[in-house]
């Protein structure tokens, strides 16, 4: 691809593809996003009944609140799917016509997601602003610079989510079993990552697990910063630092992942 | 002038594992697997000029698509040597895939939920195509393949047919130069399978492309190809003239007849192998060279109001091919 | 072309109907078929096992906090994760399979095909497939809810286990009852994999016993989408939370529910047939 134009020419085009095929598929998207829903509310549900009886470890049922709305936001503008794509390209050969073309196919995967989040994001974010209207425990201070800095900590948990999504689907070159390691992954983020509860409320060991690998960066970081859990300054810093550490490590494992894998392809085909 | 696409012993091995049917099998094979070697392509050469229509035949397993991969840098050989464009094709890169496209039959390119609009102008951007360049082209592929009231429909919504000629004009935008098809015209009905043809003749009549296909369908190498590859158990068989192999290797004649009254089947069965026979037509197949003496034979004995003397099916010349090899070498 | 009666019963003169017949012979070439693949059983094992792990680490968290969840004890949570965890396993193992294939039918146009066979539609659309492995769920499931009854220190009455075992079997039929709703949905919305996201969302409710819920939802899950009927009261039984008669009870829920959704089934293929015909 000569230049940045090029570039902006040919994101702009994959985009677009990807955000009409959207909207044809809205009602399917739209039980998804239920699907996202269902599980943060059941757990704000549990949540609920539990600090009836006054808060859990510094959280009240408003700060459960916040949090799962939170959670649902980031969930929804962080969660990657393409490891389940690309098993199925590289199972279906669907991935051959990507590959004889001078366009790498993690292009068109991540103009997949930027349609994709933009879609649902807004429709997340939408449904919070209602709840806030009616629901005093739903609202939140505004705090601007705070919120830039989520921001910029939810793109990143964005960016690796997807690096991490890609590169297990990447071992479909290898094994049948790629959508299965992703679902191991899932199911160790679901409280390593906060799904289940604010990483605060867990066994302090655990938490530090989740803090030294990248899981608390997937979700509990970004969802922090958002509800303002996260105090100034050093925590931040150290924050920050892990977050772009991770993502550099799992942007080198899709590097790898891929060089290696088409290499095998070569070898044996799709 | 350099070959388009040049093959040097080509050859490509697969390690498979051994799958024994039945229960038993599958229970044996869950404790100790086994594995061997298939040797998919065997030392494949053969060259191409720029502006050749060449057909790769061969049945299925025979190693057509393993070969068609490794010229389009989705495989790498096991050893021997490839070049595509002047390009080695699996370290190509981006500038080799600008020079080629690769049309598959089987598995579509088209954005399935949009009209193949929104995929021409993906492509446009994809190959960095100039503005007026892809204006240009687009109106020639619409012209040629008459797309012009399928641009707008959701490709879900057209014929296989349809969906091929767009897939062919997707294929086209960037003007390359080598183009593969893998079985473009499988599952059409004659009448699109014919549009496919009658349009390849035609782009490469215009712009000197580079066209390999494989297929299934006679028609698609007789109407276009000048020149076939027969591949069988990962070896060349057979490379040049579709007529000179039919020379070769079918050992019959066909003599069409149209007959008068009073003629029987029984009555031809002495002059050879009646094939068909349904009054006034009958078809009799005999040794090639007693042909021209049968023929005289027939028509003075017999009221034959019509006689030609043609050649077998290329679907048995073919089949035969693949059977029995071609006699004594290769290339031609 | 209605299937509904033909080849339904013993019409062949058969002691046994013909679309078992027809079930049996297409489960025996999936056993034959799934045990060509080993991976599929270990992974099948390993993942309910770390699927049961994960629950019971999350209840871990739970009860970190608080020693009663919806007045129920831990172990006596425990006991309804096991029952989730088998009900799961027959929903996985019987169910999903086949009801899985439906959506790409009904748009594909190949439901017609499948509709044409001599064997009640209904019948042959949920149970054509089967997946082995995920059997397994349910012995792990029985044994974990055994394991933790054992730590409750109570030992179940033979009546106790025959209200649960036909809690259980209710269970399962009302859980069958949904799946039926929603393939019945499917011939109108095309979308039925995805409706059976839908139905996983409010299966996820069944995880945890139904008293933990606010009113509102308790009030859902009991009466009009009945995830209550599916977890909180086969473990209910098993634990003598709620007396054996709960197991009549849940019967006749279940037999209600299999009604409902066979009728609304039928009325779905009629139209469908109808129109296409």
């Amino acid at each position: 691809m000569s230049g940045f134009g090029g570039w902006i020419r040919t994101y702009a085009a994959l985009i677009r593809n990807a955000w009409l095929v959207d909207l044809q598929y809205r009602a399917a998207i739209g039980l998804w996003m239920l699907w996202g829903v269902t599980e943060p509310a059941i757990a704000l549900g549990i949540w609920w009944a539990i600090a009836g009886a006054g808060p859990v470890a510094g959280y009240a049922r408003g700060d459960f609140v916040r949090y799962f709305f939170a959670l649902m936001l980031v969930n929804q503008l962080t969660i990657a799917w393409d490891s389940w794509y690309l098993d199925r390209w590289i199972r279906e050969g669907d991935l051959n016509f990507r590959l004889a073309r001078p366009l790498n196919p993690v292009h068109e995967a991540v103009a997949d997601n930027i349609a994709y989040k933009a879609r649902t994001g807004v429709v997340i974010l939408a449904v919070w602003l209602l709840a806030a209207a009616v629901w005093p425990a739903a609202r939140m201070p505004i705090q601007p610079t705070r919120w830039a800095l989520a921001v910029l900590a939810v793109v990143g948990a964005a960016m690796m989510r997807f690096f991490i999504s890609f590169a297990t689907g990447l071992l479909a070159f290898w094994t049948t079993r790629a959508t299965a390691i992703m679902e191991l992954h899932a199911g160790v983020s679901l409280f390593l990552a906060g799904r289940i509860a604010p990483l605060a409320l867990l066994p302090p060991a655990v938490a530090g697990i989740a803090g030294v690998l990248w899981f608390r960066y997937m979700l509990a970081f970004p969802i922090d910063l958002l509800t303002g859990a996260v105090p100034d300054g050093d925590a931040l810093r150290r924050g920050f630092a892990g977050q772009i550490i991770w993502l550099a490590i799992w942007f080198a494992a899709y590097r790898v992942a891929w060089s290696r894998g088409i290499r095998r392809y070569g070898a044996v085909g799709g | 002038m350099a070959p388009a696409i040049a093959a040097e012993q080509l050859s490509k091995t697969f390690r498979v594992k051994v799958r024994i049917p039945g229960l038993r099998g599958a229970l044996g094979a869950l404790l100790r697997p086994r594995y061997r070697d298939v040797r998919a392509v065997r030392q494949v050469s053969f060259h191409i000029d720029p502006g050749e229509i060449v057909g790769f035949l061969g049945p299925n397993g025979a190693g057509k698509t393993t070969t068609l991969k490794m010229l389009t840098g989705l495989l790498y050989p096991t050893s021997g040597r490839v070049e595509v464009g002047g390009f080695a094709p699996w370290s190509g890169g981006a500038d080799f895939k600008r020079r080629i496209a690769l049309v598959l039959g089987n598995r579509q390119q088209l954005v399935w939920d949009l009209p193949p609009e929104e995929t021409f102008q993906l492509n446009r951007a994809i190959y960095e195509i100039p503005g007026p360049a892809y204006r240009e082209r687009l109106d020639e592929l619409v012209t040629l393949l008459d797309l012009r009231d399928l641009l707008d429909k959701p490709v879900r919504q057209l014929s296989l047919g349809e969906r091929m000629k767009c897939e062919l004009a997707a294929a086209l935008l960037h003007q390359p130069s080598i183009l593969f098809l893998d079985e473009p015209t499988l599952g059409l009905d004659v009448t699109a399978q014919e549009g496919i043809r009658r349009f390849l003749t035609q782009y490469r009549d215009r712009h000197g492309a580079t066209v390999l296909l494989t297929s299934h369908y006679m028609q698609d190498v007789t109407a276009l190809a000048s020149r076939v590859l027969i591949i069988n158990g990962g070896r060349l068989l057979y490379d040049g003239a579709l007529d000179a192999l039919v020379a070769r290797i079918a050992r019959t004649k066909r003599l069409e007849l149209v007959v008068g009254a009073g003629v029987t089947a029984e009555s031809l069965a002495e002059f050879g192998d009646v094939k068909s026979f349904r009054f006034p037509n009958a078809v009799l197949e005999v040794p090639r060279e007693a042909a021209p003496a049968t023929s005289a034979r027939l028509l003075a004995a017999l009221p034959v109001v019509d006689l030609s003397i043609e050649d077998p099916p290329i679907e048995d010349v073919i089949r035969q091919a693949f059977a029995e090899g071609v006699g004594e070498g290769v290339a031609e | 072309m209605t299937t509904t009666t033909a080849g339904r019963g013993k019409r062949e003169g058969g002691r046994v109907p013909r679309w078992l017949h027809v079930l049996a012979a297409l489960w025996r070439l999936n056993v034959a078929e799934e045990l060509q693949y080993r991976a599929n059983f270990f992974a099948s094992v390993l993942g309910t096992v770390f699927g049961i792990g994960t629950a019971l680490l999350t209840l871990a968290v739970f009860f970190r906090h608080t020693t009663r969840l919806g007045g129920w004890d831990y172990w006596e949570v425990v006991v309804l994760l096991g029952v989730f965890n088998a009900l799961t396993g027959v929903i996985e193992a019987v169910l999903r399979p086949g009801i899985g294939q439906l959506a790409g039918e009904v748009r594909s146009g190949q439901l017609d095909l499948v509709l044409s066979r001599p064997v009640d539609a209904q019948a042959f659309v949920s149970f054509r497939r089967l997946d082995i492995w995920r059997l397994t769920d349910v012995a792990l499931g029985l044994g974990l809810a055994a394991y933790a009854l054992h730590r409750l220190g109570h030992v179940p009455s033979a009546l106790e286990l025959a209200a649960f075992g036909v809690a259980f079997a209710s269970a399962a039929v009302v859980v069958y009852a949904i799946w039926v709703v929603l393939m019945s949905l499917a011939f109108w919305l095309v979308a039925v994999e995805n409706l059976s996201v839908l139905f996983d969302a409010l299966y996820e409710g069944a995880r945890y016993p139904v008293s933990a819920y606010p009113g509102v939802l308790r009030f859902v899950f009991v009466y009009l989408v009945p995830i209550a009927w599916t977890t909180t009261i086969p473990a209910s039984a098993l634990t003598g939370r709620l007396g054996p008669g709960i197991g009549l009870v849940a019967a006749a829920v279940a037999i209600a529910a299999f009604a409902l959704a066979r009728w609304l089934w039928q009325r779905a293929l009629k139209r469908y047939t109808g129109a296409s015909g």
